[in-house]
């Protein structure tokens, strides 16, 4: 009757055991630690049956057996994997063969007792004793509920997958909506939210936050001359090294293009002190060459930031106040920082409302084209620059100096240059109406960068000389050799462009930029310009001398005419003569003229 | 001095005592230190801390109900005993804070990995013995140690089952600790109880860790109460529970028909609080026992154990023995140690009265055993 109540007693339990747990090593495991302790067991084991990729499946029928270890109690056997015992092996072996309960007898007096799992697996148990038969037999249902209870698990494992993998999209989907593509920062979207959560803790918690807006220095010309693929590598190591200034209360972000924004939270009363420190690190960073494919390229950067809720508490007035602050930075080539301050602003609605009165100049016909004569050293003209004027109704005469960055600043330098284009091609056309000289070459216009790199540049010149029905040789181009550094492959494939329709360029501010003999080269322009400052008392001194020989010897080599800017005294024109440049420009000949005095010239 | 052993006891309770046998035990060739000490002990904790603190030798032991030497219970005085070889300890400490099976099986696998070259088969287990979750432990311990080691061990702490801290470390007087002992040499043991089927068996239909909720499907203090009542002259009143309970313990049957024994501590709202977990759907017997014959059957396992072993194969022999054979015993356990004592073949022996004792069973596994005696010797 004991023996009775206690094989009822253990089937009652090793059944409660089963399914306990939803994954299926954890279910099985829970099954193993009761069978373990109440069967007093010196050790048990299960081997679970895979499909060919070691994964546990129910066993259909004409499949082959494929059953891989899954638990030991205990784990090893002298140090060793179960795996790796012998005696456990051949066992298991000849249990998968006879597919049926089996056991045995070993060597050192204990047993090994088999179970088959239907469709699932096998089970094993190690004793110090023989199982009764009875004990045995009642094990026969336990084993059909385990298998069920596997085939829950797998079914539960497989639905667990389905709905990690499931989450694992979505948590990518999330990922993708706050995060940049390229770097894997918080992008801009993202900022905003984390921004506006930083504001709102930053007023509960009564401590100050700082937004710190950075945007990198000449990163235009690398992306243009070596590609966006080099651009982009450049970025990514740089939002790597960034990243390693996150943390607690550091996000990076990435506003756009060579933008990046780290928002600063949780700052005591020395704010100022850790984000000074802060924008050190952060020059520090740059200060390492980035390289690429054996290439080093040396970066800076110019910093903006602005201290919330101190300077504003909204987003919006944060991020525009940064970006603000980061162009005064910019403008003023600080590589410390600037914070921003209302003045800055101030400073930026002032140049919108000039930007306004350029607008409006250019609809009352404020602006007018003057023209600076050129000159062979027989004293004969061989053309002229056509420089613009803007007669300010309230200011008078505006210098090109202030109006042009400003203009360069927004789209109106497009309006702009337009307008001198179509001006000057209409001048040119009265000017042919002329007797010209034998030695008049062209009258030329200068372009800005934002010209240059609209993709119609070349038709809207070739539309423009069409319209106003003159020869195309009698416009140039002026193009600052800085401007040409910036977009060089572009700018060599348009000036040839252009030559090929009898537009010549000339390389304006020779000797300020830093282009490559290389590159030069292969410029198809036909006039380099002496930038004015090495014009300027060059008889004086040694080093214009030197630049302005080195010039001209370069012109020749290049097959290139040398024009000299600025030229104000005889002096200058003597020495410079002297040199062998033969092309002149500036006061010393004739001043910018109006048109009307500029054709009086030609009488 | 034993033979090649450090060897100091006191049978005072104080502090200062206590420091003068910690010092010669420093000064001695010892490389580590067994202590032992009984709960009655005035040793205040904080100047306890600084002694074991800045103790040079590794510490290992705990604060029992009593301890034993040779043939002598010790109510008070503690035991220092220096061993010449190097006794690797591995602590496992905040137990308390692991909640369940993965976070102790990683808890002691790490553990276990910091220490290198980590292989032995032979150790004492010394624990807080009223730590909530000892049996999960030694579930997980077996789990991840390796097949086929030999353990004896036994649970400090205070016979008023009020936890304090009581575990010897070198960082202090710790609770919730378990000191994992690696022995230089082979360990026997071997385990007695004597206690004797009075009535079951019952189901244990319903149980809660280690209260028993119901026997039977019937509330487990009503039907306990009942069959001793029934059969014998005691009566359960309000206060006498543990009185009676002492001599009437549980034992679980297993698939051998060999007993775990099970104390009933206390009685609470009809369910029986056990110092052991009792598994839900086991046979529950309900055990007496007589004196003589539990420790006629301490003798015979003390003769059957030091008949295997030799005083140059073991020289020290520990017992383990259950605070709760003591407590029902009374007077007469000092026959018990003297029975130990006679076979003995070491040098030394000595004990610990424990809160739970340790010990494999025959199928290899380790056991939380109550109201046994754990005699170990190597």
């Amino acid at each position: 009757m004991n023996k009775a109540l206690f094989i009822i007693s253990l089937q009652h339990e090793l059944a409660m055991a089963i399914g306990n747990k939803l994954d299926l090593k954890a279910m099985l495991k829970v099954f193993l630690k009761v069978c373990f302790n109440r069967l007093n067991l010196t050790s048990t084991h299960i081997y679970i049956h895979c499909d060919e990729n070691n994964i546990p499946t129910k066993l259909t029928p004409l499949e082959t057996n494929n059953y891989q270890h899954l638990l030991s109690i205990p784990k090893k056997k002298q140090g060793k994997s179960w795996v790796e015992n012998s005696a456990l092996s051949h066992f298991t072996a000849q249990l998968i063969n006879a597919q049926e309960n089996i056991s045995k007898q070993c060597e050192n007096g204990r047993y090994f007792f088999g179970f088959i799992i239907p469709d699932h697996g096998l089970l094993i148990f190690e004793t110090h004793y023989a199982i009764d038969i009875e004990v045995q037999k009642a094990l026969l249902p336990i084993l059909q509920k385990l298998s069920t209870s596997c085939y829950t698990s797998l079914v539960h494992d497989s639905l667990v997958k389905e709905v990690y993998s499931r989450q694992l999209v979505e948590e990518k989907v999330a990922f993708q909506a706050q995060h940049d593509g390229l770097t894997g920062l918080v992008n801009r979207q993202h900022l905003n939210v984390l921004l506006a959560e930083a504001i709102e803790e930053a007023h509960f918690n009564k401590k100050f936050g700082c937004v710190v807006f950075i945007d990198l220095n000449r990163f235009k010309p690398i992306n243009d001359s070596m590609g966006h693929t080099v651009g982009d590598q450049i970025l990514l190591i740089l939002a790597n090294r960034l990243q390693s200034l996150s943390g607690e209360n550091i996000d990076v972000a990435r506003f756009g293009g060579d933008e990046f924004v780290l928002l600063i939270r949780n700052l005591n009363h020395n704010y100022q002190e850790v984000v000074t420190e802060i924008i050190s690190d952060i020059n520090q960073l740059l200060a390492i060459p980035f390289v690429i494919k054996a290439n080093s390229y040396k970066l800076s950067c110019s910093i903006g930031y602005v201290f919330f809720p101190l300077q504003s508490s909204t987003v919006n007035n944060i991020i525009k106040f940064a970006d603000i602050a980061m162009y005064e930075a910019k403008r003023n080539k600080s590589r410390l920082g600037k914070q921003y301050h209302s003045s800055m602003s101030d400073k930026i609605k002032k140049r919108l409302a000039y930007v306004e009165d350029m607008k409006q100049g250019l609809k009352n016909g404020d602006f007018k084209l003057f023209y600076q004569p050129q000159y062979n050293h027989s004293g004969d003209i061989i053309g002229a620059e056509a420089l613009l004027r803007w007669q300010h109704p309230i200011h008078g005469i505006e210098s090109p100096a202030v109006y042009i960055p400003i203009a360069e600043e927004s789209d109106l330098i497009l309006n702009i240059g337009q307008w001198v284009l179509e001006q000057a091609c209409a001048d040119i056309h009265k000017i042919e109406q002329l007797s010209l000289p034998n030695t008049f070459k062209n009258i030329s216009i200068n372009v800005s960068a934002k010209q240059l790199i609209q993709h119609d540049f070349q038709d809207k010149v070739m539309q423009a000389i069409k319209a106003n029905n003159i020869l195309a040789e009698h416009l140039g181009l002026e193009l600052t050799e800085n401007l040409l550094v910036e977009n060089i492959e572009d700018s060599i494939k348009l000036i040839a462009s252009f030559k090929a329709n009898a537009i010549t360029s000339s390389i304006d501010d020779f000797g300020t930029g830093y282009s490559s003999l290389t590159y030069l080269k292969r410029i198809p322009a036909r006039v380099l310009k002496i930038d004015r400052s090495f014009v300027a008392n060059i008889e004086q001194s040694n080093e214009s001398v030197a630049i302005a020989s080195m010039i001209i010897s370069l012109g020749k080599t290049l097959h290139m005419n040398v024009l000299a800017e600025g030229v104000e005294t005889i002096d200058e024109f003597n020495c410079l003569k002297m040199l062998g440049c033969y092309q002149y420009q500036g006061y010393y000949f004739n001043r910018p003229l109006p048109f009307e005095e500029f054709i009086q010239l030609f009488n | 001095m034993e033979g090649s052993l450090f060897f100091w006891h006191t049978n005072s309770d104080s502090l200062a005592d206590f420091k003068i046998g910690l010092n010669l035990a420093q000064a001695s060739d010892a490389t580590s230190l067994m202590v032992l000490a009984c709960n009655q002990n005035d040793y205040p904790t904080q100047d306890l801390n600084i002694l074991l603190k800045t103790c040079l030798l590794p510490i290992f032991g705990g604060i029992y109900p009593m301890i034993s030497h040779q043939d002598t219970l010790m109510k008070q005085g503690a035991l220092i005993i220096g061993f010449q070889e190097t006794y690797n300890i591995s602590t496992f400490s905040n137990l308390h804070q692991l909640k369940d099976e993965d976070a102790l099986e990683n808890y002691i696998n790490s553990q276990l990995e910091e220490k290198l070259n980590f292989h032995s088969d032979n150790f004492l287990m010394f624990f807080d013995g009223l730590m909530n979750n000892v049996e999960d432990f030694i579930d997980c311990l077996f789990e991840c140690l390796d097949h086929g080691i030999t353990i004896a061990g036994g649970g400090a702490g205070h016979v008023d089952f009020v936890q304090r801290p009581c575990i010897f470390t070198n960082q202090g007087l710790r609770s919730n600790v378990v000191l994992l002992v690696t022995l230089p040499s082979k360990l026997t043991t071997s385990v007695a109880h004597g206690w004797k089927i009075f009535q079951g068996p019952f189901l244990a239909s319903e149980v809660e860790e280690q209260t028993v909720l119901s026997l039977n499907y019937e509330p487990a203090f009503d039907l306990y109460s009942q069959a001793i009542e029934s059969t014998s002259n005691y009566k359960f009143t309000e206060g006498n529970f543990f009185d009676i309970a002492k001599r009437y313990p549980l034992g679980i049957e297993d698939i051998n028909s060999n007993l775990i024994i099970r104390e009933i501590i206390v009685s609470q709202y009809g369910y029986l609080q056990c110092a052991g977990k009792i598994p839900i759907n086991s046979m529950i017997y309900l055990l007496e026992g007589d004196i003589d014959s539990l420790i006629e059957t301490t003798e015979q396992t003390a003769i059957d154990l030091f008949s295997k072993t030799t005083a140059e194969s073991a020289q020290i022999s520990m017992i383990f023995d259950c605070i709760g054979r003591v407590l029902y015993m009374e007077d007469d356990f000092a026959r018990e140690l003297h029975v130990i004592n006679k076979h003995r073949t070491s040098s030394a022996l000595f004990g610990v009265l424990s809160i739970g004792e340790i010990a494999n069973s025959k199928s290899g596994a380790i056991r939380l055993l109550n109201k046994t005696t754990v005699i170990s010797t190597w």
